[in-house]
């Protein structure tokens, strides 16, 4: 069943949005359930005009649901969808300043390019010169040109893609909801298309919400990036912040990869390990409070086993169980007593390299350990 | 057919398959061939054979009752046609695509009358009709009789499901995806249908249609317990004049009537096999 916010609530909210400057997109404790399956577990989101926000989770986690929520595809079971500071409520998606590009381009097979392109302003009665001269503008711009008269299926799948986009940008959105668009592209394709959308959104500048599982991806493009799991939003910030400082267990382990080692705050910036031993933490947690360290593989360093650490800096030693070799950089896992850690090094002539076997110490500068108590 | 099976000697099994093949074939189209001969026999006699001619067809064309039961036939598939095209259209969209109430029952129920046989249905409509006779006379006061109206009611409630049945395998290969790309582009509910749903399922709706036109050109048992004095249709007249033993007119008559509806048949499944996103 779909609550309606009451007038009063709904009228102090519009309040508070429109005191901090108005965002693009704004939802509001959302939750969605089908049935027994709880999609949205109430979510908090604001994305701000102009910006590149990617929902960024596993297959399953709730991002479609969310997207298909912002263009009126689906009414929230509870919660507000603020578009530019309009509350949407029960408004059907042809009446929302968004427009969307579908996992599956969803593109009308009975229609050419310029037809389907056309589309959207012909449903809103867009004059037909200006219906024309648009359509060749945008044509244009995703680079369609000599492509007017074909059917969909006469495309290869970028150019799929590109008419799908055309299509949507065409309308000129306030905010540009995506789906997934290059999850059907084969890795070059997809590499090219990810800094050509970028370039496009920066040039026509539109807010652009971009659903992806694919972490690399979303690093690549975002200017902020929002990671979920099981419906729920777990942390929002810029690709560096989640990927320095990620808040939980989940969005280290999503985002790249990471070692985690247990252990217990000591106070003054030191933490003890399960198996005695003492290493330097950034200062903050309390005491006594069972905390695990993440460590990224390429903050971590292997040295010679014998050598001595320099003041501050955190060494372990442990014995090279694998080598992987990657080409521009190597991977070793280390394993230390209880754990291994993974170490990734540049492939350069200065580092020493290790075999498997080898007793070495694995190195690392306190300030990139990441503490996460939970 | 693959290498493999050119180079396997046919065996006994093959050759009794073969067989039985044209003994269907014979068995299935020989009354048809004889029945087309004879249409073009000189002689009253059915079974004999004197000399071609188009003597019963200038004979069919002349015979007023032949005619009107044709004009009737006409009349009735039309008619039936274009409004269980419409129905039953609107019949599928809903089973389809929407949830409501009933849904699943409704869904049973209109594929009963493909299911039933004709002579249930038939009574089925006779007595619907008595009944609904008495309450348009008890409150209107006219009091209507069978005749064409009812046959045409009795068409479009089986030619529903049919038509329905046909929508339906064509809607259920549409990407819902492209209804809802259609409202994110601004279409209201009806352009949506009107631009992208109707001429995606086109081709199901118009080999529905010609199915139902089919069925109602075709149907005698539904026809003969609905229909009033004088508002026979072709086949229900035909079916009249046999019992009155066989001519050469029926043979002509039948004709007629098989090349009209594997005219119909053949347009049905080429515009269903069309589809219109090949360019
Ligand atoms: N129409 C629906 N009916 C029932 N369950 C649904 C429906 N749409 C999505 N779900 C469920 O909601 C959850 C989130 O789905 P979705 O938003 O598609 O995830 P994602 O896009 O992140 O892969 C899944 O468990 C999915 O099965
Ligand atoms: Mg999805």
């Amino acid at each position: 069943m779909t609550t309606t916010p009451s007038p009063a609530s709904t009228a102090t909210k519009a309040s508070e949005a429109l005191a901090v400057s108005t965002a693009a997109v704004e939802l509001a404790e959302v939750v969605k359930r089908f049935e027994d399956v709880t999609a949205v577990e109430r979510l908090d989101l604001r994305v701000p005009d102009g910006e590149f926000f990617s929902l960024l989770g596993p297959s399953g986690c709730g991002k479609t649901t969310t997207l298909r929520m912002i263009a009126g595809l689906e009414i929230p079971t509870e919660g507000s969808v603020r578009i530019f500071g309009e509350e949407m409520g029960l408004r059907p998606p042809n009446r929302r300043p968004v427009n969307t590009v579908f996992q599956s381009y969803a593109l009308f097979p009975h229609m050419t390019v310029e037809q389907n392109i056309a589309f959207g302003l012909q449903m809103r009665r867009t004059a037909a010169d200006e219906t024309r001269r648009r359509v060749a503008e945008v044509i244009e711009l995703v680079r369609l040109g000599g492509m007017e008269r074909r059917k969909p299926q006469q495309l290869s799948g970028g150019q799929q893609q590109r008419v799908a986009l055309g299509r949507a940008l065409v309308n000129q959105p306030k905010v540009l909801l995506l789906d997934e668009p290059l999850g059907a592209l084969d890795l070059k394709l997809r590499q090219a298309m990810q800094l050509e959308l970028k370039e496009l959104q920066e040039r026509v500048g539109v807010t652009f919400v971009y659903v992806t599982h694919d972490q690399e991806e979303a690093l690549t493009m975002s200017d902020r990036i929002g990671v979920m799991d099981a419906g729920r939003l777990l942390q929002v910030g810029t690709p560096e912040e989640i990927y320095e400082h990620p808040r939980t267990r989940m969005v280290a382990d999503f985002i790249g990869q990471t070692n985690f080692l247990a252990a217990v705050a000591q106070g003054q910036g030191e933490a003890r390990l399960a198996d005695g031993r003492t290493v330097n933490v950034p200062p903050g947690s309390t005491s006594g409070v069972a905390i695990t360290l993440a460590l990224r593989p390429e903050k971590l360093s292997v040295v010679p086993a014998g050598e001595p650490s320099p003041s501050g800096a955190n060494q372990l030693v442990g014995v090279v169980e694998r080598r992987v070799y990657l080409g521009s950089s190597l991977t070793y896992e280390v394993a230390l007593e209880g754990v291994t850690l993974r170490v990734r090094q540049e492939n350069t002539p200065s580092v020493a390299q290790c075999r498997e076997g080898d007793r070495v110490g694995i190195r690392w500068d306190p300030a990139s350990t990441t503490v996460l108590e939970e | 057919m693959r290498a493999g099976d050119a180079v396997r000697p046919r065996g006994p099994a093959q050759r009794v398959l073969a067989a039985n093949t044209w003994a269907v074939y014979v068995f299935l189209y020989a009354p048809i061939l004889l029945l087309i001969v004879f249409s073009f026999n000189d002689n009253r006699i059915v079974g004999v054979w004197n000399t071609a001619s188009l003597r019963w067809y200038r004979e069919m064309l002349d015979n007023a009752a032949v005619l009107n039961a044709l004009r009737n036939s006409l009349i009735v598939a039309l008619a039936s046609t274009a409004v269980s095209t419409v129905i039953g259209t609107a019949a599928a969209l809903a089973l389809e695509r929407f949830r409501f109430p009933g849904r699943r029952v409704y869904d049973g129920l209109v594929y009963l009358p493909v299911i039933i046989p004709d002579v249930t249905m038939a009574v089925m409509m006779l007595l619907f009709f008595v009944e609904a006779f008495v309450i348009v006379q008890a409150v209107l006061g006219i009091s209507p009789s069978l005749g064409i109206p009812t046959i045409t009611l009795s068409h479009i409630a089986f030619n529903i499901s049919f038509v329905a049945i046909v929508v339906r395998a064509r809607l259920a290969g549409l990407d819902p995806a492209l209804e809802e790309a259609a409202a994110d582009l601004y279409a209201s509910r009806w352009q949506a249908f009107r631009r992208v749903t109707l001429p995606l399922i086109m081709p199901g709706v118009l080999g529905g249609a010609l199915l139902a036109l089919t069925l109602s050109l075709d149907d005698v048992v539904v026809t003969s317990f609905v229909a009033g004095p004088g508002s026979t249709t072709l086949p229900v007249y035909v079916f009249g004049l046999v019992r009155r033993g066989v001519t050469p007119l029926i043979n002509a008559v039948s004709t007629v009537m098989l090349v009209a509806s594997m005219l119909l048949v053949l347009g049905s499944l080429l515009i269903q096999r069309r589809s219109p996103d090949r360019a």
